[in-house]
């Protein structure tokens, strides 16, 4: 069953995406065509085995050095090419295998070693985390933890967020955030977040400590936001294999792919 | 009388439009076009040509099904080979392509099968221990249901359910080393659906659960006696005939003993299938032999125990046989328990069998001959199962599969039934 998969910009063929999954294996699927076409698996990297599960991976896309990191359970992060898999370089992982960091590859390492400082600070268990494109700030947030945001050059929390009021029953649900991307590369200021209770919720930090905009998104947790290049559209998974595409400034939803 | 005068006229007229004339299929074609009982407004007329087409084809069926006999018996009393006979389209016949199937050679499936949760249990390397307990509502069959699952099921327990959440129940399970859990959940009192977890942190899969029968509702056409290759099938009427092809012996439901039955799955074709069909063998049975027979491309009973007992080469009974041959010996108990799967339903049969070699009638009258007919004799013996039913009968259909223990809002679905899936009637998913 694949848990992360990471899209390459499009470079020969349309689409490249990598696949990882719960046996270890990374595998490269191409759609060659131009209006899309059927996606074929084109390479398989790794042999199947389940100690080698994948659990977070992360890709850095320059063009002359490409590399990949993709942390494993048993402990161990491999630094791959994202072109034709082959290994640079191996990371013994200092935190534990249930917490699953999701990171740039360049600042892995650091990101790893804060991880645990952090982690131990705050109360709960951080589920998400992610870092922006000019890899000065980090993001962070999880189960009882609210969404903060960390200058990494200071390694001090800039901004945490306030949950929203009691809705019109006066039930207030527990925080629980399960995923996190920023809205695009340059701006470190907006960025959307993914909750337990099937709410999507955009936050700015110049703003307000409150979510901007939060809409509800069918009826089981979101798994996976994902921003794409335009810096405008989000892409969100949830729990039920159910796949949508927003426009964060209006909140309209493009399109909605129901798993069948 | 005028009425009817005009009936038959019309039936007259409609006739020689050539729509019946099965001879020539082109006149049939150019009728059809002409006028399709549909395009009648009036309904007594409408249903009056209906029920003429309908008598047509009824007889036409006949003619063909008699000249069809009478070709083969000509060709037998010749000594010729008699026809091929045609195979019947049947919705199993024409599934629609599903690229989960499992195929033989898959080097992943073994893999994942290997590092599943399933896996210590499934070889023998823990046993299983199951906790059975239900919702929180009384219900009239329920204590019953549960008592037969008892008996069926070794290594069960049943706790009474309480107030307790579910997710604290999993924790206290987990704790207490159980490998499983089965909630028989209920609705208007009568169990309704089966919630079975896996444990430590195994998937969640959500049955409903119909047709309960119990042991003691079991009755006359439960003692059935079948020739060892046959074909089976629960839902094809023509073969439900077949499998009770011998005499039914008016006995009443036979009693489980305390051995533990050996478990057949059949038919879970797809990999969801194939991870249901493991989560169930997991969560029921310390299984002395567990038979999973894969129903690859409409083999019969025939293809696939003959497969078994020869020790095949078919890759996807390899670990099957790893288990059973060795265990031959434990055999002693002679009770079977199976989970067939036909059309995403699986039922549950629980049986106690015993082999007997029956002599076929001819040998019998021919035993005057002599030397002859020992070879006959021999030729013409055939092992017979005798079956006898026993324990609770009940069919599951799957409504969702959560990765994880229970936990419908937080929790991550394999696979969920939407009604959106239902896209055709030949679409299955186990």
């Amino acid at each position: 069953m694949p848990r992360t998969t990471t899209v390459e910009c499009p470079g020969c063929p349309p689409i490249r995406v990598l696949t990882f999954d719960v046996l270890g294996l990374v595998k490269v699927v191409e759609a060659r065509a131009k209006q899309g076409g059927v996606p074929k698996v084109v390479e398989r990297w790794g042999e199947p085995d389940t100690s080698r599960h994948v659990l977070a991976a992360s890709i850095n896309d320059s063009k002359f050095d490409p590399l990949l990191a993709v942390a494993r359970k048993s402990g161990v992060t491999e630094v791959l090419n994202p072109i034709n898999g082959d290994l640079r370089g191996l990371v013994p992982s200092v935190c534990q295998s249930d917490v699953q960091p999701e990171d740039d590859a360049i600042v892995g390492l650091h990101l790893f070693k804060k991880q645990i400082s952090d982690s131990s600070s705050s109360s709960g268990n951080i589920v998400c985390s992610k870092v922006d494109g000019s890899e000065n700030y980090a993001l962070f947030g999880g189960k009882g933890v609210e969404a903060n945001v960390w200058d990494l050059d200071k390694c001090t929390k800039i901004w945490t967020a306030k949950s929203p009021p009691k809705n019109s029953l006066g039930i207030f649900t527990p925080t629980w955030f399960t995923s996190a991307t920023f809205i695009s590369k340059d701006d470190h200021r907006k960025f959307v977040t993914g909750t337990n209770n099937h709410q999507v919720r955009l936050y700015d930090i110049s703003a307000q400590r409150r979510p901007v905009m939060s809409f509800d998104f069918r009826e089981t947790t979101i798994k996976a936001v994902a921003e794409d290049l335009d810096g405008q559209t989000v892409y969100i998974g949830n729990g039920s294999g159910d796949l949508a595409s927003v426009d964060m400034r209006t909140g309209i939803q493009y399109c909605q792919h129901v798993l069948t | 009388m005028a009425v009817k005068r005009k009936k038959s006229n019309t039936g007259d007229m409609i006739v020689p439009c050539g729509k019946e004339d099965s001879n020539s299929t082109e006149k049939k074609s150019n009728g059809k076009e002409h006028l399709l009982p549909s395009m009648i407004k009036n309904k007594e007329k409408r249903s009056a040509v209906h029920a003429q087409l309908k008598h047509q084809k009824k007889l036409e069926k006949r003619k063909k099904a008699k000249a069809r006999e009478a070709d083969e018996k000509r060709a037998l009393e010749i000594g010729e080979e008699p026809p091929p006979r045609k195979i019947p389209r049947t919705i199993e016949n024409t599934r629609e392509f599903d690229e989960t199937i499992c195929k033989p050679d898959d080097e992943e499936l073994f893999a994942g099968n290997d590092g599943d949760e399933f896996s210590s249990i499934l070889k023998h390397e823990s046993t299983s221990k199951i906790l059975i307990t239900t919702c929180r509502f009384n219900s009239t069959r329920g204590p019953a249901f549960i008592s037969e699952l008892l008996s069926v099921i070794p290594n069960a327990h049943y706790y009474k359910r309480g107030t307790y959440d579910l997710k604290k129940i999993v924790e206290y399970a987990t704790n207490k080393d159980f490998t499983s859990i089965i909630v028989v959940h209920t609705n208007r009192r009568e169990p309704d659906a089966l919630l079975v977890i896996g444990l430590p942190d195994g998937p969640t899969a959500h049955f409903k659960l119909s047709k309960l029968v119990l042991r003691k509702d079991i009755k006359v056409c439960c003692c059935i006696s079948f020739i060892f290759f046959q074909n089976t099938n629960f839902l094809h009427s023509n073969s439900k005939a077949s499998y009770c092809a011998h005499k039914i012996s008016p006995k009443n439901h036979g009693n489980p003993t305390s051995h533990q039955p050996e478990l057949v799955l059949t038919n879970f074709t797809t990999r969801l299938g194939h991870r249901i069909g493991r989560l169930l063998s997991f969560s029921s049975f310390n299984v002395e032999a567990t038979i999973v027979l894969y129903w690859l491309w409409n083999s019969t009973w025939k293809d696939r125990i003959r497969n078994i007992l020869s020790a095949a080469n078919t890759i996807m009974l390899y670990w099957l046989i790893q288990s059973l041959f060795p265990q031959d010996p434990n055999f002693r108990g002679r009770q079977v328990v199976t989970f067939h799967n036909q059309r995403d339903f699986i039922f549950f049969r629980h049986h106690r069998y015993i082999f007997e070699s029956k002599e076929s009638k001819q040998s019998d009258s021919k035993a005057t001959k002599g030397k002859d007919t020992k070879d006959e004799k021999s030729a013409q013996e055939k092992t017979v199962a005798r079956l006898q039913e026993c324990g609770p009968r009940f069919t599951l259909k799957l409504i969702s599969l959560q990765q994880g223990t229970f936990d419908t809002k937080g929790g991550e679905y394999e696979w969920v039934h939407k009604p959106e899936m239902d896209t055709s009637r030949r679409r299955f998913f186990l």
